[in-house]
């Protein structure tokens, strides 16, 4: 159950998703309302996408949405406890093929029923595995080149040891947003 | 596209588009089978979303993405005279893209399967960057076949340069 006066502000909802495919991302694109006009090729079309400057194809700017909006559901457990009044989201980066996705919500307000939150939408991209200095692995993004020198300067590229070596992976904020909610009790 | 021209461009679509409204009415079908195969794109189970009773389904909160990026394209056709020219506002679809958005559900009614929905729209401020990718913020209200408000949406599109 989720009530106002048991939230307190810096509280943080947080939800994950890794399955993000071509083929979920072309899906999207003809759901999305692009269906009867045609669907922007950038979103299934790796060719298309390159020329486009993309390097790849990326998903729709507002694919990433519905996960915002699917915690904030999740959260309210669909409006049993409360109802959600206003989300708004600013897509700074693409979202590609593998990328795993990470939605947070952060309490910054709260007035009388309404809670407002703070959204941070990352996606963590795996780039290569190397092991005693040798590469064992490439993934997507270092193969199409999607990891840019301003990766690196903005200290958005980072290091994990894993079983089969140290796993380099970049880590962004792709859509900061905001949203607010409404509690029934 | 060079420099001079895409400069040009900008200040002409700077000038004209700002409190233009879109043109017509958008019309959208919120179809039973469209609404369950986007909540599943969110891996969405609960029943009221991707039940089978089509009559008892809403829609997820998400599907204001489905309706809302019709008119968003549809905008994308107006035509205007430039220097004498009929010229398209969107002159490379593959160059436009989402900025950000807002969506806002106070006082709306929810959305069901066989709905349909009516669009209108505005065009708010427009501006372009330092590296010339143009801007534009686009209103809409989006009302049921009651006239009941079913979303507010503000969208913000970017173009690249070249693209207008």
């Amino acid at each position: 159950m989720v009530k106002v006066s048991e939230l307190k502000k810096g509280q943080t909802i947080k939800g994950e998703f890794n399955n993000i495919t071509r083929d979920l991302i072309k899906r999207y694109s003809k759901l999305g309302g692009f269906a009867k006009l045609a669907s922007n090729p950038i979103h299934d079309d790796d060719k298309t996408a390159k020329e486009a400057g993309h390097k790849g194809v990326i998903a729709h700017g507002l694919f990433s949405f519905g996960f915002i909006t699917k915690l904030l559901d999740d959260f309210i457990e669909r409006e049993k406890y409360g109802k959600i009044i206003k989300v708004g989201v600013e897509m700074r980066y693409p979202v590609r093929c593998g990328d795993k996705l990470i939605t947070e919500a952060i309490i910054n307000k709260i007035e009388e029923k309404r809670v407002f939150f703070d959204i941070k939408q990352k996606t963590i991209t795996k780039i290569r595995i190397e092991r005693e200095g040798k590469i064992i692995k490439r993934f997507e993004a270092d193969m199409r080149n999607y990891i840019s020198k301003k990766d690196y300067e903005n200290g958005h590229i980072k290091t994990k040891d894993t079983e089969k070596g140290i796993l380099y992976y970049r880590e962004r904020v792709n859509s900061p947003g905001y949203a607010v909610i409404e509690l029934f009790g | 596209m060079d420099k001079e021209t895409i400069k040009r461009n900008a200040e002409f679509l700077q000038e004209i588009l700002p409190g233009m409204k879109i043109p017509g009415k958008v019309k959208f079908h919120c179809k039973y089978k469209h609404m369950v195969e986007f909540a599943k794109c969110f891996d969405l189970t609960d029943p009221k979303y991707i039940g089978s009773d089509g009559d008892k389904i809403i829609a997820c909160p998400a599907f204001a993405n489905a309706f809302s990026a019709k008119l968003y394209v549809n905008m994308a056709t107006i035509q205007f005279e430039q220097n004498g020219k009929i010229r398209g506002f969107l002159l490379d679809f593959k160059k436009l893209l989402h900025a950000a958005n807002e969506y806002d559900w106070e006082d709306c009614v929810k959305i069901r399967a066989g709905d349909k929905l009516t669009m209108e729209g505005e065009i708010g401020d427009i501006w372009v960057n330092e590296k010339m990718r143009l801007f534009g913020e686009i209103f809409q209200r989006v009302k049921n076949q009651n006239g009941e408000l079913v979303c507010k949406v503000k969208t913000i599109a970017t173009i690249a340069p070249g693209g207008y």
